[in-house]
């Protein structure tokens, strides 16, 4: 392989600049011309029926433009399972339900209407508690499903299960049990720019939507859907995003709050802008699906796991979004994170009166990791292994197929968790207890892409200007990840020009290809690869290019030489080098015969060949310009949630050191290796931004962050209460990089997105029982449990 | 509409008319990290806002005999003044801890006391450091031991017509050491759990006067007088630190409670350890 200029070098990042200075258009920036700021009215219930809606003082509110209850707009129901409308008229089922919407000239007018909205409830039994929404008599969320036919059961219809081997068989075979429950809370995600979108309708109702996404192509489908329920089938819906303050997962689905933008923008024919304030973000836009597990694994005596058994309750809140499907995901660690022959996972999704859930880093990985994690220290411990050499001996390997057919390419788990272990000093420091110790935890996530919907494709386009400029126009979402420094570095590499020279259009739905949405950690993945292919294409079209104009250029030199110095005698040059594009190549802005690549005369710059082929005269003109469309030959999951559904898989460790203060159950950590295979580091520097920051939310979800829902109400919604690490808690990481490199990647690189976080508080949990010898099982671990544990071990 | 008028008078005097003028229609403000986060969260403002910024004579950090702190010193002034961090280091203890710097920056030590909130973080470091407070009004000016400040939780003895001037605190706590400790979860960017702030001063290893203040603990700052008692006379050793300790958390000083922050039990777990550390810390710190 040759040596690459670009990609594996730390380039600083490219368009980030504007960032920094302020000068870059987030959705709180943007303004369209006569736009209206909208604003909802939210339920002041988690249960009840609504008697009447008074909108009337509200609507004498100068400057107030449009007023909207469900009684206003068509009543049509939306989301993943149909199960709610965009403004409830009947029935409240929770806090943040959506009563009704206000247009008006200015946030504060808006905002002022809203509180001018009286609305008369009849309060109706509420259930907050998944285990007891299950109950027999439990007040029912819903009463009828979406086609109006009664419900018994607050048990959604989504039987997500998994099962491979012989259970029974297994258990009987088992050396050693363990049993563990553990849970998982609601966390939110915290972006640093809260939701917001403007809709804006042409005089031919074609919907354009400036939005803080990340899946811009996603919206298409679900907002066509509505249209056409609305009367509107057919319009033209173009998603435009301004500069996205941060994803994590937030924007998978599409929101009620981009439905209600909508139906104020129909309403008043203007642009209609809703930004969330940060309560809003904390109360009204899902965050990660909470999760209860029972989970029983046994190995025998050699420590190979035998069997793996889970039952899963997730608390869906009052509706249905993404985080009703995170068990999807969760399959994939519980059949696939070692090796582990027979395996049962099921997950039930409940109805509540809380708030529901959604994707974030990691989508339902993160939940299901903690507890294959938590149950490997237990088993470990019951047959007398330790959990480092427990976790080593059933390491995947490259070459595996699990039981849910994923197929494993490059898999660096075992250098992972051997790097973990040296760099914690593990065999040393392992089992002293006295209030010091350490613990780890692996993970595995899809790193080429995650087929979910039917295409996992991502598009690319790619074209040069004659001063050697390339615009790349990408169907993805910069949302502050760094991939437009990575997909300029791997469009250098690809094409022969330098980073400064690449111009990224991000998030456009009229200019770009497709893309199944910038989420799984599969940006650099799918993009890279498009990238490659797109630049291939373009690169021949200009060598094509260059063997024609080359000799033309070389020997009109010389003619002007000779005009100059009649002396002058023409070197004898070999034309053979440079006769077929094939054996030519263009690096670092120059095209060059690969034979004789410094070659005095046809070593050319790129930008030379463009100057005199693109716009030259009738008949000759042409344009340098390349798309492709990357699809990879991989699976759905089938029936049977088996399926290889990603063309490669991430694997890392990531190991702590804890110190616990048993008086005060306060746990400090003192190291954090994080260890990750990641097939090829694209740009070093930003990859440890990701394994970084990754990790920092990780040890959150392990120590502090948690959504206080008391009674389906948000009780901490900002963030002097929502207790997100800041730049003064970091603890000290240390990345070790592993890269084996990936046969099927862009230059051999998979995705990092997410892995940092999965492992994290798993590893924390693992080194505050080292330490104290108590287990955590509750997330997040926070001093007041670890001092009611250890006071009920004593 | 959340709207209001500013002024920002250049001296006491205006000062003084502006607030006979407006009464309970005025608020004073000084860094704003306080009034300005309630009128958001409220929804509601006064009808001027008198910022005391203009008084600039005010902000000061000096020795003379006494320790002078001026009303509108801000956090980050104590928190880089070496003489606060030397002599007085539970009060550079509590100042550091509040917010962030940016906050610190702005917020001022006056308008910390003033707000009167039980989590005020330089309100333990003051109660221990016995602290007096200078009121100015038409009057004339008074002086209020701070243990007698705070009325209830966000309410003061200061009159609607009144002004914060000055901080003082006694020459002889320079022979005293003192800490401070702010149970958080996070590092900056929070309120206390409970805050726990104790000054003393040693006779040989006896402990002959001893100062324990705690925030978060009852519905104003307030001292443990029960635990202070027990440790006078008593030798620095942990049995009596933990006793001091045990005292303190309960009912005989404090009245604990329940809130989204932090339940009582916790919050007593937390004096009882931390009232020997701090001690320990304030003994090591006498000069």
């Amino acid at each position: 392989m040759p040596d690459h200029l670009f990609v594996g070098k730390s380039i600083p990042r490219t368009i980030e600049a504007d960032k920094v200075t302020g000068k870059a258009v987030y959705i709180n920036d943007l303004k369209r011309p006569g736009m209206l700021y909208g604003k909802i009215l939210y339920s002041s219930h988690a249960h009840a029926r609504i008697k009447s809606i008074d909108t009337s003082m509200a609507k004498q509110l100068q400057g107030v433009r449009a007023v909207l209850t469900g009684q206003d707009i068509p009543d049509v129901r939306v989301g993943f399972l149909k199960d709610q409308t965009v403004l409830k008229k009947d029935v409240v089922r929770q806090f943040r339900d959506e009563v009704a919407a206000v247009a008006a000239i200015s946030p504060e007018i808006a905002e002022e209407a809203v509180s001018l909205i009286k609305v008369e409830y009849e309060k109706l039994p509420a259930v907050f508690d998944p285990f007891e929404a299950m109950k027999e008599g439990a007040p029912l969320v819903h009463e009828t499903d979406a086609r109006g036919r009664p419900l018994k059961s607050n048990i959604l219809p989504l039987p997500w299960k998994f099962a491979v081997g012989d259970m029974e068989q297994a258990r009987k075979d088992a050396a050693y049990i363990a049993k563990d429950t553990v849970s998982t809370t609601w966390v939110n995600q915290c972006c640093m720019g809260t939701s917001g979108c403007i809709a804006e309708f042409d005089q031919n109702n074609n919907l354009t939507l400036y939005d803080q996404t990340n899946v811009i192509f996603g919206h298409i489908g679900r907002i066509s859907e509505y249209f056409e329920r609305i009367g509107l089938a057919g319009k033209k819906i173009r998603v435009v995003n301004p500069v996205v303050g941060g994803s994590f997962g937030t924007k998978l689905d599409t929101d009620i709050y981009e439905f209600i933008a909508i139906q104020l923008a129909l309403n008043t024919r203007k642009p209609v802008k809703i930004l969330f304030d940060r309560e809003e973000e904390f109360c009204a836009l899902p965050p990660r699906q909470p999760a209860v597990f029972t989970i029983e694994q046994g190995c025998d005596k050699e420590g190979r796991l035998i069997f793996r058994h889970c039952e899963a309750i997730l608390d869906n809140g009052a509706y249905t979004s993404w985080g009703a499907t995170t068990p999807s995901v969760m399959i994939m660690p519980m059949s696939s994170l070692y090796r582990v022959p027979n395996v049962y996972f099921k997950a039930t999704c409940v109805y509540t009166n809380n708030i529901y859930a959604q994707a974030m880093r990691g989508y339902g990985n993160p939940q299901a990791t903690f507890a294959v994690e938590t149950s490997m220290d237990s088993l470990a411990e019951a047959a007398g292994i330790d959990p480092a050499e427990f976790r080593f001996i059933n390491r995947n390997r490259p070459g595996d197929e699990t039981p849910m057919n994923l197929k494993i390419t490059s898999c660096g788990l075992e250098e992972c968790i051997t790097a973990v272990r040296d760099r914690l000093q593990w065999d040393q420091k392992r089992g002293k207890q006295r209030g010091r110790g350490v613990g780890m935890a692996s993970l595995i996530h899809v790193a080429g892409g995650a087929r979910v919907t039917k295409s996992d494709g991502h598009g690319i386009r790619v074209k040069l200007d004659e001063f050697g400029h390339v615009d790349v126009i990408e169907s993805g979402t910069d949302q502050g990840q760094g991939s437009p420094t990575v997909i300029s570095q791997i469009v250098s590499e690809a094409l022969g020009v330098r980073p400064e020279d690449i111009f990224l259009t991000f998030g456009d739905t009229a200019l770009a290809l497709w893309d199944a949405g910038t989420h799984a950690s599969r940006h650099t993945f799918m993009a890279g690869n498009a990238a490659v292919i797109a630049c291939a294409k373009a690169k021949r079209q200009i060598l094509d290019m260059a063997v024609e104009l080359i000799p033309r250029l070389v020997k009109g030199e010389f003619k002007r030489m000779k005009r100059k110095d009649p002396e002058f005698v023409e070197p004898d040059l070999d034309y053979g080098l440079i006769a077929n594009p094939e054996d030519m190549d263009i690096r670092d802005r120059m095209i060059f015969p690969k034979k004789d690549p410094d070659h005095p005369y046809f070593k050319v710059p790129i930008s030379e060949i463009l100057r005199n082929g693109l716009h030259v005269g009738i008949g000759e003109s042409r344009v340098v310009a390349a798309e492709a469309f990357y699809d990879p030959p991989t699976e759905m999951l089938n029936r049977d949630m088996k399926g290889n559904l990603s063309m490669t898989y991430a694997f890392g460790t990531t190991g702590v050191e804890v110190e616990v203060d048993e008086e005060t159950g306060e746990v400090q950590i003192l190291k954090l290796v994080a260890a990750h295979d990641v097939g090829k580091a694209m740009n070093p520097t930003l990859l440890l931004g990701q394994i970084y920051g990754a990790g920092y939310t990780g040890v959150g979800y392990g120590l502090t962050e948690e959504i206080k829902v008391r009674n389906g109400r948000v009780m901490n919604p900002s963030f002097r209460d929502y207790q997100m690490l800041t730049a003064m808690d970091v603890v000290p990481i240390e990345a070790v990089i592993v890269e084996p490199g990936d046969k099927d990647g862009p230059y051999g690189a998979k995705g990092v997105g997410e892995p940092g976080l999965v492992p994290t508080a798993p590893a924390i949990a693992n080194a505050v029982y080292d330490a104290i010898g108590v287990r955590i099982r509750d997330l997040p671990i926070t001093p007041e449990k670890i001092l009611t544990a250890l006071k009920e071990r004593k | 509409m959340i709207d209001y008028d500013y002024r920002k008078p250049g001296n006491l005097e205006e000062v003084f008319s502006l607030l006979k003028e407006y009464g309970p229609h005025a608020a004073l403000i000084a860094g704003g990290t306080d009034v300005m986060v309630k009128i958001r969260n409220t929804r509601k403002a006064p009808e001027v806002l008198i910022s005391l910024r203009g008084l600039k004579e005010l902000s000061y950090i000096r020795k003379n005999g006494d320790y002078h702190i001026g009303a509108l010193a801000t956090h980050r002034m104590l928190e880089q003044s070496d003489l606060v961090q030397r002599e007085l280091t539970a009060l550079y203890e509590g100042a550091s801890r509040i917010g962030s710097v940016q906050v610190r920056n702005v917020a001022t030590i006056a308008g910390n006391i003033c707000n009167a909130a039980p989590s005020a973080d330089t309100a333990g470091p003051l109660l221990a450091l016995d602290a007096q407070v200078l009121l100015q009004g038409p009057e004339g000016e008074r002086r209020v031991p701070i243990t007698e400040f705070f009325t209830g939780t966000y309410k003061t003895v200061r009159k609607e017509t009144e002004v914060v001037t000055e901080i003082r605190i006694p020459a002889e706590m320079e022979r005293f050491g003192s800490a401070y400790w702010k149970q958080s979860r996070r590092k900056a960017m929070n309120l206390p759990i409970v805050g726990i702030a104790v000054s003393l001063r040693l006779d040989n290893a006896t402990i002959s006067d001893a100062r324990i203040a705690l925030t978060v603990a009852a519905p104003t700052p307030i001292r443990a007088y029960k635990a202070e008692e027990f440790l006078t006379g008593k030798p620095m050793d942990e049995a009596v630190l933990a006793e001091a300790g045990r005292i303190a958390a309960s009912t005989d000083c404090c009245t604990l409670r329940d809130s989204l922050r932090g339940e009582a039990w916790y919050r007593a777990e937390i004096i009882e350890a931390y009232v020997p550390r701090m001690a320990k810390l304030a003994a090591e710190r006498i000069n």
